[in-house]
């Protein structure tokens, strides 16, 4: 039995003379709510396209929930949850309509049933015949997490699922990405610049610089080495502020 | 359900919702339905000039529409299916494949255990559906109509007829659909991606057909047959050119199907034509890569 959700090794994708991603090698286990932090242009977003498998690496290997990304993509997809940054819908459609085409695309035969289920675990009973036009942002962050977790994935991937939101929708999405790890076991893999997130809701982080993984360990560890209320804060700035090796 | 009829029905519901192609069809439906109508007020015009004229002693020759067929009273049918029902078919294949990419839910597809074949197969398969379900329904409504001026229901010949000219503009919208979905998926703005296929369309519907019958440019916007060239220059630019213009195909054997008395010959090289750009643009579709299906609009 795997102990990894995620592994990677040498993981690069570049795209033309530009590198986005440079030898990435990581290891989440089975369970974690795992941070990437890192500014804009990183490398964050491609690391999790080449890991959804929506991008192929331009060399190194990876594995997702056992089953390599370039070796059985389609095993990955299924293994897999997924919310983009900025998450859209068909806006012409229903919730459950909506829903329902992605759980489907899954492999759910009878969905309505697990979407009103996810709808209740995410406290979004009675909008599921709503149409996603008049949503905001917060609203339809909750549609996107329902229908990255309909197949019940055992690993979820969120792209900056923060961004955007107002303060009382950043805290309802922490409860959220909380829970889903704590109560249905799914392992997370969260991209944010947030440092304030990862504490708030991570187990082990990883900090991105420039297409290279600078610094990887748990966050216990991470905090203990720098005592203080900043000390993400700290750790963050002294990485980013080293010469890339 | 698998991701193909997933993507059929998901197409199916999407055109149902999108309210320019539901414009476009109910257009299409009264042009049609105009059609059959605009051919019986003429039926009932002429034939009452006629009896006025022969109960006047001025004349005893025949009724003009007694040896017509009663599928004449439709072949204006041919015209609209070829503007409007083309035009209707390249807003649907564009918004089919565009939508994806504009609103960045290619990824959300794309991440799901679907094959990109599957996927633009299923949508296809969608267009499909809706279009047989347009021109099912004028057809049929025609059917009552013509059955009406005749005072007659059709009888199975003419109703066979009346099927494969459906058949045929069916064939004819699905490769207008599926250039429209081709320069969805293809193109990197909206505007190019809707423009592009109405300037593919009006070259092969306007200009094409020019090169090779400039003797008789009514033929263009009328069913009336064009004029071939005996010879010379513009007999080669013909037969160069001819076959490339899916609409001159369609109304040839759009004539010969409905017995419109002015174009006569075989109808299955035409057939054959259309039934080739078909396949063609089907295989340029499917075959996409995955990296096109989600890559994002400029601007």
């Amino acid at each position: 039995m795997t102990t990894s959700a995620i592994t990677t090794d040498q993981l690069t994708k570049s795209y033309g003379p530009k590198l986005a991603l440079d030898a990435l090698t990581l290891d989440v286990p089975v369970g974690e709510v795992f941070g990437l932090l890192g500014h804009n242009g990183a490398g964050k977003t491609t690391a999790v396209n080449v890991l959804t498998t929506l991008l192929e690496p331009t060399r190194g290997s990876a594995e997702v929930a056992g089953v390599s990304v370039t070796g059985d993509p389609r095993s990955v997809r299924r293994a897999i949850g997924y919310l983009p940054e900025n998450v859209q819908f068909y806006d012409n459609l229903t919730v459950m309509e909506n829903l329902r085409f992605f759980a489907q695309l899954s492999g759910l035969r009878r969905p309505d049933g697990r979407i009103r289920d996810v709808l209740r675990i995410l406290d979004f009973e009675g909008h599921d015949r709503q149409r996603l036009g008049t949503f905001s942002k917060g609203m339809r962050q909750r549609v996107g997490i329902a229908q990255a977790i309909l197949h019940s994935p055992s690993v979820l991937f969120l792209d900056e699922p923060t961004s955007g939101l107002d303060p009382e929708g950043v805290r309802t999405l922490r409860e959220t990405i909380v829970r889903l790890n704590s109560e249905f076991g799914m392992t997370i893999f969260m991209n944010t610049h947030l440092r304030s997130e990862v504490t708030k809701t991570c187990t082990s982080i990883g900090i991105l610089k420039a297409g290279r993984l600078v610094h990887h360990d748990t966050l216990e560890r991470a905090l203990s080495a720098f005592p203080g209320e900043d000390s993400l804060e700290a750790i963050y700035f002294q990485v980013e502020s080293e010469p890339a090796s | 359900m698998n991701a193909f009829m997933v993507s059929a029905r998901h197409e199916m519901l999407n055109a149902r919702r999108t309210r320019t192609a539901n414009l476009l069809l109910v257009v299409f439906i009264g042009m049609v339905i105009a059609s059959s109508v605009i051919g019986w007020v003429t039926n009932q015009t002429v034939t009452s000039v006629y009896q006025k004229v022969v109960a006047d002693g001025l004349s005893s020759a025949p009724n003009p529409f007694s040896g017509v067929s009663p599928l004449y009273y439709s072949r204006n049918a041919v015209i609209y299916v070829l503007l409007i029902g083309s035009l209707m078919a390249i807003v649907l294949g564009v918004q089919a494949t565009l939508r994806d990419r504009k609103a960045a839910t290619a990824d959300l597809v794309l991440s799901r255990p679907v094959g990109s074949v599957a996927r633009l197969l299923g949508q296809l398969a969608g267009l499909g559906v809706v279009l047989a379900v347009v021109i099912g329904v004028s057809m049929s409504i025609s059917w009552v109509i013509i059955s009406i001026i005749n005072g007659a229901p059709l009888g199975w010949g003419d109703t066979g007829r009346l099927v494969a000219f459906s058949a045929l503009s069916w064939i004819l919208l699905a490769t207008f659909a599926l250039l429209g979905m081709l320069t969805g998926l293809r193109s990197r703005q909206e505007t190019t991606a809707l423009l592009v296929p109405f300037v593919i369309w009006s070259v092969v519907a306007f200009v094409l057909p020019q090169i090779g019958t400039a003797a008789r440019p009514v033929s263009l916007l009328n069913p009336v047959p064009a004029v071939n060239p005996t010879g010379g220059y513009f007999d080669l630019v013909s037969a160069l050119t001819g076959p490339l213009s899916v609409t001159e195909q369609f109304k040839r054997a759009s004539g010969i199907i409905l017995q419109d008395s002015t174009v006569t010959g075989d109808a299955t090289p035409s057939v054959l034509i259309l039934l080739s750009f078909l396949v063609v643009m089907s295989i340029v579709v499917v075959s996409t890569p995955r990296a096109r299906m989600r890559s994002g609009l400029d601007g």
